[in-house]
């Protein structure tokens, strides 16, 4: 058996969310990925390639929230390279998500360890590493052209649009269902 | 758990802290793996193995359990010393008991004592157990020597020292003679060298828990000894203690300053000395050892062997202090020691003059540092303070600060929240720079409140009013930290702030510190929000601060007012611009309001060509920062020719940026930031712009704005300088590639120089009222006038320190020539990706003086 080490005695806030450790891993399960892998063979797994990731996705923004809130305060953390606000897909208007890209890795690190879960725009926002930002991912992915969570969302957030928005289409769709 | 990398008996135990991450947690699917079957049943029926046992008894030593303050500690660990001691047959057990406690050490030096404690009850029982522990604890203590890594150093030398009972004679005394001797080299080679102020710093401090752990005459009598020696490197003043001060005298004397200056190791050999005359107490350091007693053993269930009849001694291993020492460590500048409540009439922190000041405040300070990356672990032990130190050390936990003033009779007035802010900010305001981002102290602050509020927040509030009563004294990098905290903290805690306390300041002139304070922490709060919300939390007095013009998201465009000079071409090329007209369409605008300047006797015609078309593309890009960004991405090289012609066309760029956003100060700050990096106006521009044509008279040097431009710009080239050094440095780099760029670095250092020469000669001038404009000016304005050159001279004194601290990393003496390594025969590598990149941004700024990196901008 390997000797035992401890890496931290206490955790790491500058590591990968579990949700974003376990949608990766339900990728890997998928059968279509893994018949990938077999063919291009084993890619670095997610922890590593995010270890020098210099991306952060940002949830629970307000939509009022505005680059330049986004950017004082992020910009606490390092220069920041860009900034990509998360849209409706619909309405092109802010949706409460964003990416912030540093130009180095440790400037996303210390984003995480330090902003991340503290108030901006008075919200308490989520950070996260992100592999990256690609053309397509600053639209909202949820049915009415927002993010899919405030769908389902049934508290009111005066911050995010009032009431779940896709909650009515939603519901008589599932009416349909029955 | 993920605190732990390799679990073997144990899926789901853990000593880890979970921090306040409950979104996250709901989020989670990692338990699904977990929730078939009936595992969790299963797990509960099972008793937790040693390994597991003892982990989370190490990791958790002397912490609350579950909300409440501990109650046998001692306990706790003589139990864990005795587990560890019984099960040592079982590899992992002793894997487990060394790497834990090892670990904590050094990454929570608070717990070092109890750490101490539970390998000395194991030596109780099994004196290998304690033996194991010495022998990894020196080796990584000689491989810290080596590395030259001073704060592990420290740690594992005080664990050590804590472990002194263990040793038959002198233990860990010669250890400590010798790093003398190495720092006694370091002080007679430079005057200015700080390393072995540092290691005169780690001998000190390690004193105290030798002495705690063993206290026979013969320790105290080498103690004495090592003391006397120490003296003379401990009490002399340094000869950059000048630069650290966080209130330096500007024209005043020692008595009227808001804190006395000490540096940190005077002040700890004093406190050393005091405790020499006291007999050594040593009060605070918490005994948490005592040797067990035999008679009870008999009654237990362990078979009492004959070896238990007395502690097992050891013999001290073999450490060797490198001679020399490694002495690049970075720490440039000698430690100045910071308190906000320290010395005052009630004694809610140790007095300066107390071992405990010092002792606690450096352990602190380490967690803090150590521990960045769990700001709710640091912020639960800054919450129990009072476990890790004897009980009684400190008042109990949020007693009100009223409260202590009633106090008598040798009960401890010291409040645990107080010492642990005081530690807090001794890292914001440490000069010149701070361990971490200084956003990382503003988030422990944070967490800290949020856990204990009640307790927290009039600490802070003392804390603000004591910084804030004496701004003026201030370092002016350190107000400006401190606004950046006070403004970002307020955020966190929606805005509310006793505003009514600075209501008298109000009718103070724009440019009194204690006004500009307010002025650019307003401005700092509406960055990170929004006017009119910011307008909600002021009292009256305080709205007109935040004039309705500052709700405005766009701002007026000037040239909609006919009666301004070139409206009607500025409005026409607007309009070309929206719709992305022709080069040529543009241009011929441009050119026809050069040529109405030129007949008009303007004597540069390309600043009124250059502001129109500047103007008009901020109007254009106002809706939001990636609109502005795509609007200059598009036309930079438009915007690069105009910049070339002439200087005043560069600094005009500046004036129409920062006037067109003369409400939203941020937006303008960013918008220099990309044309720098865009390398469409230069540094030095942006310098000149700043503290030549806006010096208005010195007044400029009391804007935070100002200050921003100033250091931000400075930061740039300074990283770039940085950045040059650090690929010169590059082994990975073929050596001809790092003779390029060895051969770039004396421009990119001197484009830095000269920046803090053109600052240093505009600040002293205003310093000494010899600027020009004040020359003119000043008659009868005497308040006015003496305000302004305490800002001249708090602004040169900054950039004093900036530029010496920069001379000790880039300057020539530091860096040395580029020698070629000898050849290493080393298989073929994969280039590094970067390599070219790096080299390639060499080539392109060529000739553009201390350029940027061309970024690439979202549109």
């Amino acid at each position: 058996m390997p000797k035992f080490t401890m890496q931290n005695t206490v955790e790491r806030l500058d590591k990968p969310s579990s949700y974003a450790m376990s949608k990766y891993k339900k990728r890997r399960r998928n059968p279509a990925e893994e018949a990938l892998r077999q063919t291009r063979g084993e890619s670095p797994d997610l922890a590593t390639k995010l270890s020098s990731a210099c991306t952060l996705y940002i949830g629970n923004l307000s939509f009022y929230t505005t680059e330049e809130q986004i950017h004082e305060l992020f910009s606490k953390c390092g220069s920041i390279k860009r900034l990509i606000m998360g849209l409706d897909r619909n309405l092109k208007t802010p949706c409460g998500f964003c990416f912030v890209e540093y130009y180095l890795p440790e400037d996303a690190r210390d984003a995480l360890k330090y902003v991340g879960g503290t108030k901006l725009d008075e919200r308490v926002i989520r950070c996260d590493l992100d592999e990256g930002f690609v053309e397509g991912r600053q639209y909202g992915r949820g049915r009415s052209g927002g993010q899919v969570r405030d769908e389902y969302r049934e508290e009111f957030d005066p911050g995010r649009g009032g009431f779940g928005r896709g909650r009515d289409q939603i519901g008589e769709e599932y009416g349909q269902g029955q | 758990m993920a605190d732990v990398d390799r679990r073997r008996d144990d899926r789901n135990g853990g000593a880890g802290f979970r921090g306040g991450r409950n979104d996250r947690r709901k989020r989670g699917r990692e338990d699904d793996e977990y929730e078939h079957g009936n595992f969790r049943n299963q797990r509960a029926r099972q008793e937790v193995p040693p390994g597991t046992r003892i982990r989370r008894v190490l990791v958790e030593a002397a912490e609350d359990v579950q909300g409440r303050e501990p109650v046998d500690v001692k306990g706790a660990l003589s139990n864990v010393g005795k587990l560890a001691a019984e099960n040592w047959g079982d590899e992992y057990v002793r894997e487990v008991f060394v790497a834990v406690a090892l670990k904590v050490v050094a990454e929570q030096p608070l717990k070092i004592p109890f750490m101490a404690a539970a390998v000395l009850y194991a030596n109780e029982y099994k004196s290998e157990a304690a033996a194991e522990v010495v022998a990894a604890a020196t080796s990584q203590l000689q491989e810290a020597l080596q590395d030259g890594a001073w704060r592990t150093v420290k740690l594992l030398l005080r664990f050590i020292a804590c472990l002194s009972p263990l040793f038959e004679e002198d233990g860990i005394v010669p250890v400590l003679n010798e790093l003398f001797d190495r720092a006694v080299d370091l002080q007679t080679a430079s005057s200015e060298d700080a390393i072995g102020i540092e290691l005169v710093k780690i001998i000190l401090l390690t004193i105290p828990y030798l002495i705690a752990a063993n206290d026979s005459n013969a320790i105290k009598e080498q103690v004495a000894e090592l003391l006397e020696k120490t003296e003379i490197v401990a009490t002399a003043p340094h000869s950059l203690d000048v630069l650290v001060n966080p209130y330096p005298a500007i024209g005043g004397d020692d008595e009227s300053r808001p804190m006395a200056f000490g540096g940190v190791i005077s002040l700890i050999q004093r406190q050393l000395q005091e405790e020499t005359n006291k007999g050594w107490p040593l009060s605070c350091i918490p005994r948490a050892f005592d040797p067990v007693k035999r008679e009870a053993e008999a009654n237990g269930d362990t078979n009492g062997n004959e070896e238990h009849a007395s502690s097992q001694k050891h013999a001290f291993p073999v450490v060797e202090v490198p001679s020399p020492v490694y002495a690049n460590s970075g720490e440039v500048f000698p430690e100045a020691f910071f308190s906000l409540y320290a010395d005052q009439d009630v004694e809610s922190v140790p007095p300066t003059t107390h071992i405990a000041c010092s002792l606690i405040r450096d352990a602190v300070v380490d967690t803090v540092n150590i521990l960045d990356f769990n700001r709710n672990a640091t912020s639960k032990y800054l919450n129990e303070l009072d476990n890790f130190w004897t009980p009684g050390t400190f008042t109990r936990r949020e007693t009100g600060f009223d409260r202590l003033k009633e106090y008598t009779g040798g009960v401890s007035t010291w409040k645990p929240e107080d010492v642990g802010i005081d530690a807090l900010f001794s890292q914001i305001f440490k000069l010149p720079t701070p361990q971490h981002r200084l956003i990382c102290y503003h988030s422990v602050i944070t967490e800290v409140c949020k856990l204990a509020p009640q307790a927290i927040a009039p600490s802070l509030g003392r804390a603000i009013r004591f910084i804030y009563r004496s701004i003026d004294q201030l370092d002016l990098e350190l107000q400006y930290r401190f606004m950046d905290w006070f403004a970002h903290h307020l955020s966190n805690f929606e805005f509310r702030w006793k505003w009514q306390e600075w209501i008298a300041d109000i009718p103070l002139p724009e440019i009194h510190p204690r006004r500009a304070f307010i002025n650019g922490a307003l401005d700092k709060e509406i960055r990170l929000s929004f006017a009119k919300r910011i307008r909600e939390t002021l009292p009256d007095p305080f709205q007109a601060l935040v004039p309705a013009s500052k709700e405005k998201d766009v701002p007026d465009f000037k040239y909609a007012d006919d009666k301004m000079p070139y409206a009607s071409e500025a409005r026409a090329l607007l309009k070309l611009l929206k719709e992305k007209a022709s080069e040529e369409q543009i241009q011929a605008i441009l050119d026809d309001v050069r040529d109405q300047a030129t007949s008009h006797g303007v004597p540069d015609p390309l600043v009124p060509s250059t502001d129109v078309y500047m103007t008009c593309i901020l109007n254009v890009g106002s809706k939001s920062m990636s609109h502005v960004i795509s609007n200059i991405d598009r036309l930079k090289d438009k915007l690069s020719a105009l910049a070339t012609q002439s200087e005043a066309a560069r600094r005009q760029i500046i004036s129409s940026v920062v006037d067109f956003w003369s409400l939203h100060p941020g937006n303008a700050a960013n918008i220099v930031d990309k044309l720098l990096n865009y390398t469409i106006i230069t540094p030095m521009s942006v310098i000149e712009w700043a503290l030549h044509e806006r010096m208005d008279r010195g007044r400029a040097l009391a804007s935070a704005q100002m200050y921003e431009l100033v250091s931000h710009t400075v930061a740039k080239v300074s990283a770039r300088v940085r950045q040059v050094l650090q690929q010169r440095a590059n082994t990975s780099l073929p050596f001809d590639q790092r003779q390029v760029i060895d051969a770039v670095l004396p421009r990119e250092r001197q484009t830095l120089r000269d920046l803090y020469a053109t600052i240093e000669d505009a600040v002293a001038s205003v310093a000494n009222g010899s600027q020009d404009e004040m020359m003119e000016r000043y008659e009868g304005e005497e308040e006015e006038r003496a305000i302004i050159m305490q800002w001249g001279e708090r602004w040169a004194r900054v950039w004093r320190r900036k530029a010496a601290v920069e001379e000790a990393v880039v300057g020539e003496a530091a860096v040395g020539e580029l020698i070629e390594p000898e050849p290493v025969p080393e298989p073929e590598q994969e280039p590094v990706a970067d390599m070219n990149d790096a080299l390639d941004a060499f080539e392109a700024e060529a000739g553009a003086g201390g350029a940027m990196d061309i970024i690439d901008e979202v549109s």
